[in-house]
């Protein structure tokens, strides 16, 4: 089993005895032993998210690593964070996710609304967000802007979250789309999404303290 | 008066009972419970504030949020410094406000001709009154006392604001960044002198 | 916590990302990372007037004699680098070749050449410098393959060569060419290290985009 261990906030180990690891492409710093890295296009996806990802282009850029010895991460001096899992899915936004190994298995979901038409609208307008769904008995690795911090949602209350702050969730937690004029539309912003993610349920919503592709 | 709380050092927690607080537009990541969002303007409103704005494009539009529950604010993964006034009143470089107590008086003010590179920096906001003020900081904010025997001398782009009975100059030393190829930085350093306290970042970019 | 002159710390971190120096002699400072300071300080270029000495011995460089600026005076002056990890560092009769932009002050019992790998400095001798990081440094020993990108420095060593993973690019090519590119992704090339030393490295060079 692929030992994990955070170095620094903003730098991960993970010790391996033969075992495969995925991390996103571009976050390998340094290693020692013998290990081999080859790119990897779906990790321990099944075919259904394959599917998913080449029909809306949505692209999971993985390196993996196999062999013996201990590879560091980072990931352009962003902070790491790691979730263990017990039997459970994590949902990970797409671009946070750092690094996780074969106990889990990944997948892809489109958390917004209109189906198919939606989730090609979301892949091309960017309204809607790719989350990469692991699930199983594990650890993984998730970065952020700043640390991340774990927001509880219970069944009396509901959260609201900014679409570009959002890293990832798990529990028994429904998503939706929320269209709010009050949220952003007086700011602007070209990029700016309209729309927040409404979380119900009973879970943990993970956040960051920054908003994905700027608000500078 | 709402509860400032951090919930880490770049995370700030607003618990609101049907109360308002001022927040840097855009600065939200989330909220619970029954929260409206606002247009407001820090400036103040007429002509002269809309030419403060266009002047000075430092984009700093505000929301006033409204409600009962607890809302996330956050910018930039900066480091957030909280300043409780107790009926004092707070300078602080526009672009570094964060969020501020309603009830509390806000005024932004020109601060005149700075060093020809700065791109940034022309206006402070003050704000007055009782209540909390929330700035940002690039890493962790150091709050150094200024006083008769010690004045501070701090570099423009360090500094984040100032409270007390200060004197606030520009040294217009050749020395301090001099040089050719010096792409940044303004050519000028802050001095402060009297009695009072005054907060910098230590980075010198915002 | 509010400090002053007094309370500040004597050539220590206030936070992890500021430092702060007790000025009493010379020293050698990088340009646009003093943050601010109490006391009566003096900032001069180098190679002007009484510090044309320290050209020749300190900081034997144009390139990055023009960085530097010699501060004198006494006073306690604070130093920052866009929000990144300040420490300072001990040299002993030693040797360290360290990325130039991370070296932000040093005594100028050191001496502090272009080292013939761009965008590296070498430090030589006996003496302290600050210097920052994206994150905590972190030490490796050798052998060791570094990426470029999280590179800091290395110390008392031979100088790195780099190391090519054909294993990598082959994979590379034979994966489905629409997704993946072969050459250029960064991590088909790393620096190998060997021998008896230590490896600095940070997260990252770059930092997030703002």
């Amino acid at each position: 089993m692929p030992q994990y261990s955070l170095i620094n906030s903003k730098m991960l180990s993970i010790k391996l005895h033969g075992e495969e690891v995925y991390a996103k492409r571009g976050s390998m710093i340094a290693y020692t032993g013998q290990v081999d890295f080859a790119p990897s296009s779906s990790g321990s996806e099944g075919l259904g998210g394959r599917a998913m990802r080449s029909v809306t282009g949505e692209q999971m850029s993985l390196m993996s690593a196999r062999g013996t010895g201990e590879v560091l991460y980072a990931f352009y001096g962003l902070h790491v964070t790691l979730i263990q899992l017990s039997e459970e899915t994590f949902f990970a936004e797409s671009e946070s996710l750092l690094a996780y190994d074969g106990r889990l298995r990944s997948g892809t979901q489109f958390m917004g609304s209109g189906g198919m038409q939606g989730m090609l609208r979301g892949a091309a307008t960017g309204s809607g967000l790719f989350t990469t769904t692991l699930e199983g008995a594990g650890e993984l690795a998730i970065v952020s802007d700043g640390d991340s911090f774990a927001l509880d949602v219970t069944h009396e209350r509901p959260i609201f979250v900014d679409p570009q702050a959002y890293i990832g969730h798990r529990g028994q937690l429904q998503s939706n789309i929320v269209t709010d004029v009050g949220w952003k539309s007086f700011v602007g912003q070209s990029s700016g999404e309209s729309y927040q993610l409404k979380f119900t349920g009973l879970g943990t919503v993970y956040i960051q303290a920054a908003e994905r592709g700027g608000n500078r | 008066m709402t509860r400032f709380r951090l919930e880490s050092s770049r995370l700030l927690e607003v618990e609101l009972r049907n109360e308002r607080v001022m927040t840097r537009a855009g600065a939200m990541v989330a909220y619970d419970g029954q929260i409206k969002f606002e247009k407001s303007i820090l400036g103040g409103e007429g002509l002269f504030g809309a030419l403060k704005r266009r002047v000075g494009g430092e984009g700093f539009d505000l929301m006033t949020t409204s409600g009962t529950g607890r809302v996330y604010i956050a910018q930039n993964a900066a480091e957030i410094l909280l300043v409780p006034l107790q009926n004092e009143k707070i300078f602080i470089e526009s672009s570094s406000l964060l969020a501020f107590d309603d009830g509390m008086r806000s005024n932004t003010v020109f601060a005149g001709l700075r060093g020809a590179s700065s791109g940034q920096g022309l206006f402070t906001t003050t704000v007055e009154g009782t209540g909390n003020v929330a700035a940002i900081s690039d890493g962790t904010a150091i709050v150094l006392e200024v006083t008769p025997s010690e004045p501070l001398f701090v570099d423009p782009d360090a500094f984040i604001g100032f409270k007390g009975n200060i004197r606030q100059e520009f040294i217009f030393d050749v020395n301090w960044k001099t040089m050719i190829g010096q792409s940044s930085g303004e050519s000028y350093q802050l001095k402060f002198t009297g009695q009072g306290i005054v907060y910098i970042q230590p980075s010198e970019r915002r | 916590m509010i400090l002053n002159a007094q309370t500040l710390p004597a050539n220590g971190n206030i936070n992890p990302y500021a430092f702060c120096i007790d000025v009493t002699g010379e020293m050698l400072i990088r340009k646009g990372k003093m943050i601010a300071y109490y006391g009566a300080l003096r900032f001069e270029a180098l190679g002007a007037g009484p510090f044309e000495v320290l050209v020749n011995e300190v900081l034997n460089s144009p390139l990055h004699a023009r960085n530097f600026v010699v501060v004198t005076g006494r006073g306690k002056l604070i130093l920052g680098d866009r929000g990144h990890n300040l420490a300072s560092y001990d040299l002993e009769d030693g040797s360290l070749v360290v990325r130039s932009e991370n070296v932000l002050g040093f005594q100028p019992t050191l001496a502090c050449r272009e080292s013939i790998i761009p965008g590296y400095l070498t430090l030589l001798g006996t003496g302290s410098f600050v210097a920052s990081s994206n994150g905590p440094v972190h030490f490796l020993e050798p052998p060791v393959k570094v990426d470029e990108d999280a590179l800091l420095g290395w110390a008392d060593m031979p100088s790195p060569s780099y190391r090519y993973d054909y294993n990598y690019v082959r994979g590379a090519l034979r994966t489905v060419g629409a997704l993946v590119k072969g050459w250029g992704t960064g991590e088909e090339k790393q620096l190998d290290f060997s021998g008896n030393g230590t490896v600095l490295i940070q997260a990252s060079e770059r930092g997030v985009q703002r």
